[in-house]
């Protein structure tokens, strides 16, 4: 009987391991897709600020 | 580097909604999903007043920093965007987010939360420019179409504003010099006289 | 795979756009887009809405199509992308004068148009009460049989031709001579329940019934004062204007009893009972002529009569103002000395003025009080009236109403041989397409229905319900034609659905089915014929600000839709006069050809300057956008240099005389030739031994330095003019007016001395014709202040008026207060147009307004026991009764309650949803709320009221 208890709490126990090897969440940094543009951001940064100037006439 | 800004100027925004359905047209947006929407304060009492809202794009986004799968990032024109191949759809960013952005298609027979959608500035994802994988996830590219987003384009009292955050500032500005400091809402003068 | 079309600049020339910077945006766009009037029509393909499916740059050659929001009448444009004749996207229109580009919900959504998937797709009769698909050739037979049957029996006044605001120009025009050639004047349109209290009461004042200045104008504003109006909810683009001002310092005083989105803007809000307009104007009068502030000058030069308004003003003391509207002094007092320290003025009004048993008086009113200030006639004044839909302005100018011909020449034999001329018919023959009975007096004369006015739209129940015997026409109105119309946004709901039952034949022509095809129990004798938008078709439309703008087509009709002036061919050639409707008009397949029939109004419409704006003028004005001022709306440079936006009317003579068109109206400082106008000269030259006539006040450079009378061939000789007519021109103008003379020649010369061709007189405060020749105030027929109906009684009912009784002092008398004690009162939301079948059938809007409210006062709320979000029951001293959602709000002051107007599909708490064609069942449904609006008609106009009557409300 005490035999089976034991066993029964070793096989309970195994459940509470903790392995520190899975991936670890580290905030703030992109896994994802890079997002290309054919033009440079300061390239776009002109073309948008021109248009800007169109949406926000004299009003 | 431009840093992409949304201002929604109060004294003007008179709660048309055309920043919800230009929204809404340009992207195809299903029904029940709002990447903007118009917020009402003291709706019927002297000063109310209304903004036009969506997400933010926030410098240190809270919801770039909550992600358990990191799928946001940041352009080089200050959008926050994310990858919705990686999105989980847990809701994390909805907890984060202080405007209430983030949106959740249902999907499926059982009403299950679909991928995070959110207003992408009119910036599209990262996916090529342009390309059918981009339309179908993210919409439009209006940035890359050298355009700003639509909803601002077509506000009808231009109180929605939408550009690199100085530019927005400075006609901004102006705007309340013109204004010399008076208040543009009924009520406004004699709500806090007490 | 990546390929873009898409670029960033909708317009050649674009202001603050360097070379480099065009570079660089369209360097992704490869040959970037041309717009379609570039293109030869044959790019525009075919299509089905293809649904669901997304369409993707690299799928074809994208074209930008200029075309014109069709929601209101401000006039946006669109700019409408299109590939593979699939509208893909909608662009901002930043070079358009009226918007920049701008949108409300209703226009940022324009393009759901282009998917249509709640349409009505094709010809559909109800057959045993189930609804069966047919043939646009059977549709088409089967209803001119019925018609001409009807005809055979009862005579043509038995067809009643009910037309839209949503035609463009040349379709509201061909509609009008449709029903002229059919031989009838029961045709008409929404103008009479929207703004024909105005039109009556303007043009009665000083010319003609139309706003007077723009919206650009607003801009030069120093004073902004609403009343009735909340544009921004019904004209959102318009605050674009009001705020330029308003940022310039102008104050901006809102009055109307809802606190309105507008009034949250307002610098100055004021709340008055609802029907209080004109005790609030006299009250605001008191103070001004009690301070001297009125414009001596102008008065003196400019307007007849206001004597007799001075002596009804004294007896509008603050105390009684306050009794009657429930405004204090001081609000009042501060509104009136605003408006007389901040000029020039501009004073906007909509419904909330109009829709009254005294609309005309309201409007009238509003009128004098900006003649008091001297507010006319200049650039920042004027009466800036806000028409409701897209081309409302247009249809009214083109006569489909049941009381004039095109150009407002009314009905007499005069008019008729004026337009038989036009059409080049003979006059004979077009009179005995009438009936030749009498049925009533004019002028002491038994008249033909001919030259008496046919029954209008508000009353068309009427004439299918009320006892034949009583009705000024041989028979009943037995069959139903309700083209472009949405019954829900008219009063008397039950009724309604009672005299639907009742027709012999009902006709639906509209692109849903809208509420007629579900109101009813009808089982048979209704058909739906799918009509197409203003997108899937071209032509010109009349702005508020009578500007007219050419509109191109955007896609094909959808489904087995046709335009409207394709349908009226085909009913035309059934019912055997199409030779004559079409005598100078191309046919292409059986599509008339909307270049000709405006040439042909050009050629008639004399009166109000819609002579000179020919399809090749607008068309080349919608190419050069760019090149117009966006305050004056005049061209500076470019191919229309010196023309104002839209030609706006009256734009004289014919397209030959170059002239530019007439921004604002009675400007005095301009010469006619440029655009500058005086008071009309239309009510004769004397009254009661006063000069009617101008004194000491002429238009810039006007030959002659006084008032005169409108001109005629006779007045040329006089005056040694008449030989600097040519001999052609001499040929056509002896023996006419200005009106009449179709070579233009009286016109073109008079303009040629400085002189406007319609006489110089002073505007009148006083109508003599009216039933109120001095407006007053009169208490509403349904009004809850009975302590007031002894000194302001309405009207006494009439025996004939538009062929019909009409009751007044019989409903007033009767006491409803106690059973049901609050005021109701209706208006528009920002997402919805109209009866809203087409706006809640998209669902970008419907999803922002699913459902139907009242808005009561927490106060009421709270005695009738019900909450907010609750349903309530709203019932109305008629019977009628609506389930509804309480939406309990501050918004409304105690008394009052408020609903739209754009709800239909539900009736007296039954889900219609089952009625509808399978397919159409719009995205939002709810109760009408004129299911409970009641019986209330104007004194001149037969407008209904739906801004004043009584309702229950109590828990559902």
């Amino acid at each position: 009987m005490k035999i089976i208890l034991i066993a029964l709490t070793m096989l309970s126990l195994t459940a509470c391991y903790e392995d520190t090897d899975v991936t670890i969440h580290e905030a703030g940094v992109y896994k994802g897709k890079v997002d290309k543009h054919n033009q440079t951001s300061e390239e776009r940064e002109a073309i948008l600020a021109k248009r800007f100037k169109q949406v926000q006439t004299d009003r | 580097m431009a840093r992409m800004k949304f201002l929604c100027d109060e004294e003007r925004c008179i709660e048309c909604n055309a920043c919800v359905t230009a929204c809404k047209n340009e992207h195809e947006v299903p029904w029940g999903v709002n990447r903007r929407r118009v917020v009402t304060m003291d709706d019927g009492l002297p000063g109310e007043k209304s903004i036009s809202v969506a997400c933010m794009h926030c410098t240190d986004a809270p919801c770039q920093a909550v992600c358990p799968v990191d799928c946001f990032y940041t352009t080089d024109d200050g959008v926050v965007l994310h990858d919705k191949d990686m999105c989980i759809g847990c809701g994390y960013c909805l907890y984060a987010c202080p405007f209430g952005a983030p949106q959740y298609p249902q999907e499926g027979a059982f009403g299950a939360r679909g991928k995070m959608d959110k207003c992408t500035f009119c910036g599209g994802g990262p996916e090529e420019d342009h390309s059918h994988e981009e339309l179908e996830k993210y919409g439009r590219n209006r940035l890359a179409e050298g355009k700003l987003p639509l909803c601002a384009e077509m506000c009808s009292t231009k109180a929605l504003i939408a550009g690199d955050g100085d530019i927005v500032s400075d006609l901004f500005r102006n705007r309340v010099i013109r204004r010399q400091g008076r208040q543009e809402t009924w009520g406004w003068d004699t709500a806090y006289q007490d | 795979m990546k390929l873009t079309k898409r670029n960033a600049n909708s317009s050649a020339n674009q202001q603050g756009v360097d070379r480099r910077a065009f570079l660089k945006g369209s360097g992704i766009a490869a040959g970037g887009a041309a717009f379609l009037s570039l293109l030869p029509p044959a790019m525009i393909q075919k299509v089905e809405a293809a649904e669901g499916h997304r369409h993707a740059y690299d799928e074809g050659e994208i074209t930008k199509v200029r075309s014109v929001c069709s929601h209101c009448s401000v006039g946006c444009g669109v700019v409408a992308e299109v590939q593979n004749g699939v509208w893909i996207g909608q662009e901002p229109s930043f070079e358009h004068p009226f918007n920049l580009g701008s949108h409300c919900a209703k226009g940022a959504s324009l393009r759901e148009h282009g998917h249509g998937e709640k349409r009505l797709k094709y010809p559909m009769k109800k057959v045993a009460g189930k609804w069966q698909r047919v043939s646009w050739e059977q549709a088409i037979d089967e209803i001119g049989d019925k018609m001409l049957s009807i005809r055979e029996q009862s005579g043509p006044d038995s067809v009643y031709w009910l037309g839209s605001a949503k035609h463009n120009n040349e379709q509201a025009y061909l509609f009008r001579k449709f029903a002229a050639l059919w031989g009838t004047n029961n045709v008409d349109h929404q103008a009479r329940i929207c703004h024909s209290t105005t039109v009556a009461g303007v043009a009665n004042t000083w010319g003609y019934g139309a706003m007077t200045n723009s919206y650009n104008d607003i801009h030069n504003a120093k004073a902004i004062f609403i009343i009735g109006a909340n544009p921004a909810e019904a004209h959102p683009v318009s605050l674009q204007h009001i705020f330029r001002a308003k940022e310039k310092g102008a104050p901006v005083i809102v009055v109307d009893p809802r606190f309105t989105r507008t009034a949250a803007h307002a610098d100055h809000y004021m709340a008055i009972r609802p029907g209080t307009d004109v005790a609030f104007v006299w009250g605001m009068l008191w103070h001004i002529f009690k301070n001297g502030w009125e414009d001596k000058e102008f008065i003196n030069q400019r307007v007849y009569g206001i004597d007799d308004i001075r002596t009804e003003v004294a007896k509008w003391t603050p105390d009684e103002v306050e009794r009657v509207t429930g405004t204090k002094e001081a609000d009042v007092l501060k509104a009136a000395q605003t408006m007389a320290e901040h000029r020039p003025g501009t004073f906007i009004w909509c419904m909330g003025g109009t829709q009254h048993t005294t609309g005309n008086n309201n409007t009238r009113a509003y009128c004098i009080f900006q003649l008091v200030l001297g507010n006319m006639g200049v650039s920042g004044g004027g009466t800036n009236i806000f028409r409701g839909h897209d081309n409302v302005q247009g249809a009214t100018d083109l006569g489909v109403l049941s009381h004039t011909l095109p150009g407002y020449y009314g009905l007499s034999e005069g008019a008729w041989k004026h337009w038989a001329k036009v059409w080049d018919l003979d006059y004979e023959w077009m009179k005995n397409r009438f009936d030749q009975g009498s049925y009533e007096e004019s002028g002491g004369k038994p008249a033909n229905p001919m030259n008496t006015k046919g029954i209008p739209v508000s009353r068309w129940i009427d004439g299918v319900l009320e006892d034949k015997d009583n009705i000024a026409q041989n028979d009943n109105v037995r069959a139903m034609v309700l083209w472009g119309h949405a019954p829900n946004s008219q009063t008397r709901g039950p009724e309604m659905k009672t005299a639907m039952e009742k027709l012999d034949l009902m006709v639906v022509v509209d692109p849903y089915p809208s509420i007629s095809a579900v109101l009813s129990d009808r089982q048979d004798g209704l058909y739906l014929l799918p009509a197409a938008t203003q997108f899937e078709t071209y032509g010109s439309l009349s702005s508020s600000n009578r500007s007219m703008q050419w509109r191109h087509k955007v896609i094909e009709p959808l489904f087995e839709s046709k335009p409207d002036h394709v349908i009226m061919h085909k009913f035309a050639t059934k019912l055997g006069f199409a030779d004559q409707l079409f005598k100078h008009i191309t046919i292409n397949g059986e599509e008339p050809l909307i270049e000709d029939v405006t040439r042909e109004f050009n050629k008639g419409m004399w009166t109000i300057g819609y002579t000179g704006q020919t399809p090749e003028r607008m068309k080349l004005q919608s190419d050069n956008l760019h090149t117009f001022n966006k305050t004056t709306l005049k061209a500076e440079g470019g191919p229309c240099d010196g023309e104002y936006y839209g030609l706006p009317w009256p734009c004289w003579g014919t397209a030959d005389m170059k002239h530019p068109g007439t921004p604002l109206l009675y400007d005095t400082s301009k010469s006619v030739a440029e655009g500058g106008l005086t008071f009309r000269a239309r009510f004769g030259v004397e009254h009661d031994g006063d000069n009617l006539l101008a004194e000491g006040s002429f238009s810039a450079g006007s030959q002659i330095t006084d008032g005169y009378p409108e001109f005629t061939a006779d007045m040329l000789k006089k005056l040694g003019w008449w030989d600097d007519l040519t001999p052609t021109e001499k040929v056509a103008a002896e023996g006419k007016n200005w009106k009449t003379d179709l070579s233009g020649g009286i016109q073109r010369v008079a303009i040629k001395h400085g002189c406007a061709p319609f006489g110089n007189a002073k505007a009148r405060a006083v109508v003599w014709e009216f039933p109120d020749p001095v407006p007053i105030h009169r208490e509403a027929l349904y009004t809850n202040r009975r302590d007031l109906i002894e000194k302001y009684p309405t009207y006494d009912d009439r025996r004939s008026f538009y062929r019909l009784p009409t009751r007044y002092g019989s409903i007033q008398k009767q006491d409803f207060s106690k059973d049901y004690p609050l005021i109701m009162t209706s208006g528009r939301l920002v997402e919805y147009e109209g009866g809203g079948e087409e706006t809640r059938s998209n669902p970008w809007l419907a999803e922002l307004q699913q459902e139907m409210f009242v808005e009561i006062n927490p106060a009421d709320a709270n005695d009738a026991g019900v909450k907010h979000g609750e349903q309530v029951w709203v019932d109305g001293p008629e019977g009628g009764q609506i389930k509804v959602m309480a939406f309990v709000t501050p918004r409304v002051g105690r008394g009052v309650v408020f609903m739209p107007f754009h709800f239909g599909g539900h009736y007296q708490g039954k889900d219609l949803t089952d009625k509808y064609p399978a397919g159409t069942v719009p995205y939002a449904l709810g109760e009408s709320c004129n299911t409970v609006f009641t019986y209330g008609y104007d004194s001149v106009t037969q407008m209904q009221e739906t801004k004043v009557s009584l309702c229950r409300i109590r828990a559902a």
